[in-house]
């Protein structure tokens, strides 16, 4: 096989696989404050080839005709298959852990719901219902009447009760491409394809939605 | 309400505990009585403030008094939330790491959880347990959710010793029957949760 081609002088992106989508989408969750958008598209097609190849695998297994070197593979199969899933349950685990931790905000900001998927969805109001009545039967009902209130004591004497997403945390970005950032303070910075870059979590929220820059 | 007392001693006792239990990583047990003094504090609390909005209704300014119960009416009241709070997030963990069953921690036998709780926690892991279950199945069909993510998966099978036992279980090449003492080597996604559990220990 002749093996002269030359390097192009740009390296041509490779599109990424759906697994390498998630890959980057599952580190991008893990590390910023707040629920990124939902990838519900790239999680389903992924889930349908998990059970794609899982159904595949126990046909092969079941064929007493298959060789030696064919367990092999479907051995190897069958590893990768365990592997993917368990970056998906990572993925959505993750995505869960934080909306437990905002149930409260998100029921009551619909901009955040347009984020996450229906279960999702349903399960933060799940979610929220259950801490309420939870505060309620132990603490809120045998209260005076005027203090019952969840949320009901003024902001300037105790922080709001409402947890929500600290979104000027710094986290480290890992720019894809050349792009400029705009800081919340009206800074602009450029990062170079390649670079990693400490900002606000804020400054890049937008750049990570849109695949330019990934979190690491 | 005892004169002797501060407004707010023990609620800062109640957050106290909370303190203790992250920094041991136990669960003390649900202080009741502690719980019940505040809220009767609070409704102390509550009489007095009312008695000082009576006493100064046609004054311009509330008086300094009544800002300073508001405050403890306030603090006590974010502290009861805090104890509980704290308390259910440490159960919520604790479920987690236990593999998302309830048994572990509400069986009467095993752990002696069940015991440090309240009514009310014991219900509300309950739902929480049931809301879990609905959000899992969605994934039904593809993989099991509440499956552990601290390690990821290595290999296919793995060597483990029975350390107590837990009856037959089905397992993709038939039936085993796990009796204490005896070792096997089975599909690890068959059986971690045996592992996460304690039933099982890999060797």
């Amino acid at each position: 096989m002749p093996d002269v081609e030359k390097p192009p002088a740009e390296p041509p992106a490779d599109p990424e696989t759906p697994l390498e989508q998630l890959t980057r989408h599952w580190m991008n969750e893990r590390h910023a404050p707040d629920i990124l958008p939902a990838q519900d598209v790239l999680l389903s097609s992924l889930l349908d080839h998990i059970r794609r190849q899982s159904d595949t695998i126990q046909l092969l297994r079941g064929d007493p005709s298959s060789s030696e070197e064919e367990h092999i593979r479907i051995m190897l199969a069958q590893t990768e298959v365990e592997r993917v899933k368990f970056v998906v349950r990572s993925y959505v685990r993750t995505r869960l852990f934080k909306i437990e931790t905002y149930a409260r905000y998100i029921i009551a900001n619909e901009d955040v719901q347009t984020r996450i998927t229906a279960a999702e969805r349903a399960y933060a109001s799940r979610h929220a219902h259950l801490i309420d009545r939870h505060f309620y039967a132990s603490v809120l009902q045998s209260l005076p009447e005027s203090q019952a209130g969840l949320d009901d004591i003024p902001n300037f004497i105790m922080p709001r009760m409402i947890t929500e997403p600290e979104t000027t945390r710094a986290v480290f970005a890992h720019a894809l491409e050349d792009v400029t950032v705009r800081t919340p303070e009206g800074r602009t910075v450029d990062l170079k394809q390649g670079s990693l870059t400490l900002l606000s979590f804020a400054a890049v929220a937008n750049l990570i939605a849109s695949g330019q820059v990934e979190l690491v | 309400m005892s004169d002797a007392r501060q407004y707010g001693e023990l609620a800062t006792q109640l957050v106290t505990e909370s303190r203790r239990s992250t920094q041991t990583d136990t669960l003390l047990k649900y202080n009741d009585s502690l719980v019940r003094s505040i809220i009767r504090e609070q409704r102390d609390l509550e009489k007095v403030a009312v008695a000082h909005v009576l006493a100064t209704a046609d004054a311009l300014t509330p008086p300094p008094a009544l800002m300073i119960i508001q405050t403890a009416i306030a603090r006590n009241k974010r502290c009861l939330l805090a104890y509980h709070n704290h308390r259910i997030s440490f159960l919520c963990t604790l479920y987690w790491s236990l593999g998302a069953s309830l048994p572990p921690l509400l069986s009467a036998e095993s752990t002696s959880i069940r015991a440090k709780l309240s009514p009310h926690e014991v219900d509300y892991l309950r739902s929480y347990h049931a809301s879990v279950m609905t959000f899992r199945s969605e994934f039904s069909h593809e993989l099991d959710i509440t499956a552990s993510i601290t390690q990821p998966p290595k290999d296919l099978h793995v060597l483990v010793h029975v350390v107590r036992d837990c009856g037959v279980i089905q397992t993709e090449s038939g039936s085993i029957d796990f009796r204490m003492g005896r070792r096997f080597m089975v599909r690890r996604s068959d059986i971690e949760h045996l592992i996460v559990q304690g039933y099982l220990e890999e060797v």
